[in-house]
C-alpha cells in the first residue's frame, strides 16, 4: 500500500479505508469513522471520499461548478467501485464535514444526505449539490454558533447503498446514565434515516456486554420505514403492517451479533462509541442479506451522572463510613 | 403515581382472626400492641417477618424470634453502636410477627457513636478469617454440649446411687438444671449466629452500592454471583445426596431407591444384599452432620430436618438416581463456576478507570472473605444446631406427657418457654407428692385451646405490613436481611390500596431469564410430590432442602426473601429465573394459573386465569 498519509489531502478522492483521526481536516469526521470501520475488521458498504481539497477546489470556480480534474477522479473512482460490485451502483452521497462528527459536537443531520442514487451523472450531481448545501447560510449560522473558526471543509462520502430490511443506531455504553456494562440497540424496520432521524419509535434492547443477557427490551410502535424505491433513485415512506408493528425487529441471533460488533469495536477502537448499523442486502455481498456497519462516532450526549469517584478510604473505612449512615455513592 | 394512602391499616384496628378469641394470653404481653405505647406504635412501619417465620408463632418456638431480638440487637445497639440504628422491635398479631425497625437519625447522636463503632467493627473486619475460624470452634463446641443435654423421665422412685452417694439432689432436680442449660444454650447460639452477621452484609451491601454507582443497571443477581462461594458447605447435603445416588447406582442398588417405597421399605430391601448394606453404611456416614438439614428455615419445630424424615432426601435420590443411569453427571461443575465468577468481576472490572478498579478489587475482596461466614452460619445455626434443639424439645415433651401433664409430646411446643420450666416444676412436684394435682388437668385444657386457636390463625391472612412506612426504608438491617426498602414498602402500599395492575406482580429480580408456565403453589414442603415438571413453583418461601426440586421446575416465585434468600440462590444456581419478596404471591396466585416470570425485571405477569374465562372469576374463588 503507498503512503496515503501523502496522498490524502493532494488527492481529489481517497480510499475510506485509509482516513484516519488525522485526516480529518481533508476527509471529515464520517470518513474517518468510516476508515476506523473498515480497520476494525467490519463489514462496510463499498465507498470513497471526495476530500475538502477538492471542495476548495470547486470553491475556486466562478461561477462555481466542479472542476474538471475533481470531476475526472469522482468519475473514475465510481468506476471503480462498480467494476468491484456490478453496474450502475446505487449509492448514498452524504457531506462529511470537517467540523462534523467531532466528539464535542454532534452535527449529525445538519448536512446533506442523497440516498438511491445511481449512474456517473447522478452521483456528480449530488456532489455538487451537497457542497452547495454547506453554503447555505443556515448551516453557517449553525456552525458559527456551536464552533466559532472551525475550517468548514465539507467532504463528501459516495457509498453503496444497503437496501435495509432492518436498521438502526447502537451505543456501547448507556447514552442517559453511561453505564458502561450496558450495549443499547435502536432498531427500526427499513432504512436507518427512520432511527436516525428519530420519526420512529424503534424497538429497544439493552445488553449486558459481560454476560451478553439481554438486560430490558421495549417494543417500538415502528409506524412507518423509508424504503429505496425500487431501482434506488430516491425513498419513500410507506406504514408498516399494524399487525408486523407487533414483531420485534431483530431476532435474538441478530440483537447478539450485533452486541459482539459492539464489544470488538470497543476492544479496537475505545469506549463510547456510537454506531449506525444495517442489516439488508447490497451489491457487495452478490444480493445476500448481511449486518452493515454505516457510521461509528464518540457518544456525545453527556451522561446525566457521573459514576461517583472511588472511595477515598481503604475498604474497610469505606464500609465503616457506609454503615455509619453516610450517603452511598450515587445514591440520588 | 398513584394517590393512595401513605399508611397500611393501623395495628390497633386488626381484629381477632375468627375463632382466636382469647389468644393474647399464648405470648408475653410485651410483644403485643397495648396502650401504653399506643400512640408510638401506631405511627411506625410494622412489617410481617413472612422470611422467616410465615406460619403463626408457637408459643414455645417464639424462642426463636425472642433470642434474635436480644442477640442481634444487641449487637446492633450496644455491642456495635451502629451509628444509624437502634434496635427492632416484635410485635405478635393473630400469631404472627411483625418487626419494625428504628432509626438514629439525630446527627450529634450519630457522631457520638461513629469512632466507637468504627474501632469495634473495624476490629473485626481487619482480624476476620481468625475470628471466623474461632468462630466455628465456638459453634460446633456450642453443638456438641447440645448433644449433651438430655432429658430422661421420672423414675417410679429415685435411684439408689443418689443416696450410695450421697448425692443431696435427684433426678428431678436434674430435669430442671438440664431445661436451664438447654436455654441458655440457645441462648448461646443465638449470640453467635449474629455476631458476624450485620458486618458481613455490611461489607456485602457496600459492594453492591459502589457497582450499583458505577453500573446503574447492574442486577443484584449478578453482584451476587460475583460474591457467593463456589465450595460452600451449606450445598454439602445435596452434594452429599448427588454422591450417594452415584455410589448406589456404581453398586447396582439404584432400583433399591427408585422402587417408590416409603424410605422404612427402601432400607429393608437394601438390608438383603452385601451391596445395599454396603450403600447403608455410606449413608449413616453422611448423617451426622449432613442431614441436620431443615426442611424450612430452621425457626419452626414444625418443619422436620432429613435426620428426622427420610422423606424428602429419598425423593431426592430417587430422583437423582434416574438422572445418573440416563448418564448425567451430577457432580457440581466447580472449576466452571469459578472460572464463570471470575470471568463477570474481571469483565466489571475491566470497564472501570483505574482508581474506581482498585477500590472495585479491594471491596470486592472483601465482600468474598466476609461472605463464607454469611453462607456456612446458615448450615451451622439454623440447620444442625436448631434441628438438634427442636428434636431435645420433643424429648422433653415426652418427660411430661409421661408425667401425665401433657396430652402428647408435641404439647410442648403450644407453651411459652418460661411455661415450661413452670409445667417441668409442676410435673416435679406432682412426683414429689405422690397423689393427684391439678397440674394434670389445667395444662392440657390449656393446650387444647391452644390448638384450637392456632388453626384460626392458621386461616387468617396476615397484611405485609401495618402501621405508617417512613419516607425512606434506610435502617441496614431491614434491607440486608429481610430485603425490605422504600420500593418493596411502596408496592405493597399499591397492592394494598388496590391500585396495583391485578395481572402483575412484583418483587426483586433474583436471578434472570424469562419463563412462562402453569404455576404450582406450593405451602409445604410435603406438597413438593405434586409438582409436575416444568411447573412454576409459587411457595411463601423456599428452604434448602426444596433444592431437589429446582432441576424440575421452570421458574421460582415467593412471597418472601431477599436477593440472598435460598430461593435466589438455588434458581442462580439451576440458571431458572426467580422473583423472590411478592409478598403475596402465594394469595394473589392459584395452582394452574398461566404465568410469565421475568427474573431479571422482578415481574410476575398472570397470562391466564386457572380454568376461568377472566381474572376476576379467580378472585372471587
Amino acid at each position: 500500500m503507498t503512503d496515503l498519509h501523502v496522498a490524502v489531502g493532494r488527492d481529489h478522492v481517497a480510499v475510506t479505508g485509509d482516513c484516519r483521526p488525522e485526516h480529518v481536516g481533508d476527509v471529515g469526521g464520517k470518513a474517518v469513522g468510516l476508515g476506523s470501520l473498515l480497520r476494525a475488521g467490519q463489514r462496510v458498504p463499498g465507498s470513497f471520499v471526495v476530500t475538502a481539497g477538492a471542495y476548495r477546489e470547486y470553491l475556486g470556480t466562478q461561477p462555481r461548478q466542479l472542476p474538471a480534474p475533481v470531476r475526472a477522479a469522482v468519475v473514475d473512482a465510481y468506476a471503480a467501485l462498480c467494476a468491484q460490485y456490478g453496474t450502475d451502483v446505487t449509492v448514498a452521497v452524504r457531506s462529511s464535514a470537517t467540523a462534523e462528527d467531532s466528539a464535542e459536537a454532534s452535527w449529525a443531520g445538519q448536512f446533506e444526505t442523497f440516498l438511491g442514487v445511481a449512474g456517473a451523472a447522478e452521483v456528480l450531481a449530488k456532489v455538487e449539490e451537497c457542497w452547495a448545501a454547506a453554503q447555505a447560510p443556515q448551516v453557517g449560522a449553525y456552525r458559527a454558533g456551536q464552533q466559532p473558526g472551525a475550517d468548514g471543509g465539507v467532504a463528501v462520502i459516495v457509498q453503496e447503498l444497503v437496501h435495509a430490511r432492518v436498521a438502526g443506531v447502537m451505543f456501547t455504553q448507556h447514552p442517559e446514565t453511561g453505564d458502561r456494562s450496558l450495549i443499547v440497540i435502536e432498531s427500526s424496520f427499513g432504512l436507518g434515516e427512520a432511527v436516525v432521524g428519530g420519526d420512529v419509535v424503534p424497538d429497544l434492547f439493552e445488553i449486558n456486554k459481560i454476560t451478553r443477557q439481554q438486560h430490558h427490551a421495549r417494543l417500538g410502535s415502528k409506524h412507518h420505514e423509508h424504503r429505496l424505491l425500487p431501482g434506488g433513485h430516491g425513498v419513500e415512506v410507506v406504514p408498516v403492517d399494524p399487525a408486523r408493528q407487533q414483531d420485534w425487529s431483530i431476532s435474538a441471533d441478530e440483537v447478539m451479533a450485533l452486541a459482539t460488533m459492539a464489544a470488538n469495536l470497543e476492544a479496537k477502537l475505545g469506549r463510547g462509541l456510537d454506531v449506525e448499523w444495517a442489516i439488508g442486502t447490497a451489491a457487495s455481498t452478490a444480493g445476500a442479506e448481511a449486518l452493515f456497519a454505516l457510521q461509528v462516532r464518540p457518544i456525545t450526549v453527556r451522561p446525566r451522572q457521573a459514576p461517583a469517584a472511588a472511595p477515598q478510604r481503604d475498604a474497610i473505612g469505606h464500609i465503616l463510613g457506609r454503615l455509619a449512615g453516610r450517603p452511598a455513592e450515587g445514591d440520588s | 403515581m398513584n394517590q393512595g394512602r401513605r399508611s397500611f391499616r393501623n395495628p390497633f384496628d386488626i381484629e381477632t382472626a375468627p375463632g382466636a378469641e382469647g389468644w393474647e394470653s399464648m405470648y408475653p404481653s410485651y410483644l403485643l400492641f397495648g396502650d401504653e405505647l399506643r400512640e408510638r406504635d401506631e405511627q411506625k412501619l410494622w412489617f410481617f417477618d413472612q422470611m422467616h417465620n410465615p406460619e403463626p408463632l408457637y408459643p414455645f418456638d417464639l424462642m426463636m424470634p425472642e433470642s434474635w431480638l436480644v442477640s442481634l440487637n444487641q449487637y446492633t445497639t450496644r455491642v456495635w453502636n451502629l451509628p444509624t440504628a437502634l434496635g427492632i422491635e416484635h410485635r405478635i398479631v393473630n400469631g404472627y410477627l411483625y418487626l419494625s425497625p428504628n432509626v438514629i437519625d439525630d446527627p450529634a447522636a450519630m457522631a457520638e457513636r461513629e469512632p466507637v463503632f468504627a474501632e469495634r467493627a473495624r476490629h473485626y473486619f481487619e482480624n476476620w478469617d481468625e475470628i471466623y475460624d474461632q468462630w466455628v470452634a465456638k459453634a460446633t463446641d456450642c453443638i456438641e454440649r447440645l448433644k449433651a443435654i438430655t432429658f430422661e423421665p421420672l423414675p417410679e422412685r429415685e435411684p439408689l446411687d443418689t443416696v450410695l452417694r450421697a448425692r443431696g439432689t435427684t433426678t428431678a432436680f436434674d430435669l430442671l438444671t438440664s431445661y436451664s442449660r438447654y436455654l441458655e444454650n440457645m441462648h448461646e447460639m443465638a449470640y453467635y449466629h449474629f455476631e458476624m452477621l450485620n458486618l458481613a452484609y455490611g461489607a456485602y451491601l457496600t459492594f453492591l452500592e459502589f457497582c450499583r454507582s458505577h453500573f446503574p443497571a447492574i442486577t443484584d443477581d449478578l453482584v451476587a454471583r460475583m460474591v457467593a462461594g463456589i465450595d460452600v458447605i451449606l450445598y454439602r447435603p445435596d452434594a452429599e445426596l448427588r454422591r450417594l445416588a452415584a455410589c448406589a447406582v456404581e453398586l447396582g442398588v439404584g432400583a433399591a431407591l427408585t422402587s417408590g417405597a416409603e424410605p422404612a421399605g427402601v432400607i429393608a430391601e437394601l438390608e438383603t444384599s452385601e451391596p445395599g448394606r454396603q450403600w447403608l453404611a455410606e449413608l449413616e456416614a453422611v448423617k451426622d452432620p449432613w442431614f441436620y438439614y431443615s426442611t424450612g428455615s430452621g425457626y419452626c419445630h414444625a418443619k422436620r430436618a432429613w435426620i428426622d424424615d427420610l422423606r424428602p432426601p429419598f425423593g431426592a435420590l430417587a430422583d437423582y438416581v434416574g438422572r445418573v443411569e440416563r448418564g448425567e453427571d451430577l457432580s457440581r461443575p466447580f472449576d466452571a463456576l469459578r472460572e464463570e465468577r471470575e470471568r463477570i468481576a474481571l469483565g466489571y472490572r475491566d470497564l472501570l478507570d483505574d482508581a474506581d478498579a482498585a477500590a472495585f478489587d479491594s471491596l470486592l475482596a472483601l465482600s468474598r472473605q466476609v461472605f463464607p461466614f454469611v453462607e456456612n452460619h446458615n448450615f451451622y445455626v439454623e440447620h444442625w444446631h436448631h434441628s438438634i434443639f427442636f428434636n431435645k424439645a420433643r424429648e422433653l415433651g415426652a418427660v411430661l406427657a409421661a408425667a401425665g401433664l401433657l396430652d402428647a409430646d408435641d404439647d410442648i411446643f403450644f407453651l411459652h418457654r418460661y411455661e415450661v420450666y413452670r409445667v417441668l416444676y409442676e410435673a416435679e412436684a406432682r412426683w414429689a407428692l405422690g397423689v393427684p394435682t391439678r397440674s394434670e388437668y389445667i395444662w392440657r385444657e390449656e393446650v387444647a385451646r391452644r390448638r384450637q386457636i392456632y388453626a384460626a390463625f392458621e386461616k387468617w391472612s396476615p397484611p405485609p405490613a401495618l402501621g405508617v412506612p417512613p419516607e425512606k426504608v434506610t435502617e441496614p438491617i431491614t434491607v440486608t436481611l429481610f430485603g425490605i426498602n422504600t420500593e418493596t414498602i411502596g408496592r405493597w402500599l399499591a397492592a394494598d390500596n388496590g391500585d396495583g395492575p391485578d395481572d402483575q406482580l412484583h418483587g426483586l429480580a433474583a436471578s434472570p431469564g424469562v419463563a412462562e408456565g402453569v404455576a404450582r403453589v406450593v405451602h409445604q414442603v410435603e406438597e413438593l410430590d405434586q409438582l409436575v415438571d416444568g411447573e412454576i413453583l409459587v411457595c411463601p418461601l423456599t428452604a434448602p432442602s426444596w433444592s431437589i426440586v429446582f432441576a424440575r421446575i421452570a421458574a421460582a416465585v415467593s412471597d418472601g426473601g431477599g436477593i440472598m434468600s435460598h430461593a435466589a440462590i438455588v434458581s442462580r444456581e439451576y440458571q431458572l429465573p426467580a422473583v423472590v419478596a411478592t409478598g403475596v404471591g402465594t394469595k394473589m396466585l392459584h395452582t394452574g394459573d398461566r404465568l410469565r416470570v421475568d427474573g431479571g425485571t422482578g415481574t410476575v405477569t398472570i397470562l391466564e386465569r386457572a380454568g376461568a374465562s377472566g381474572p376476576d372469576a379467580a378472585a372471587s374463588a
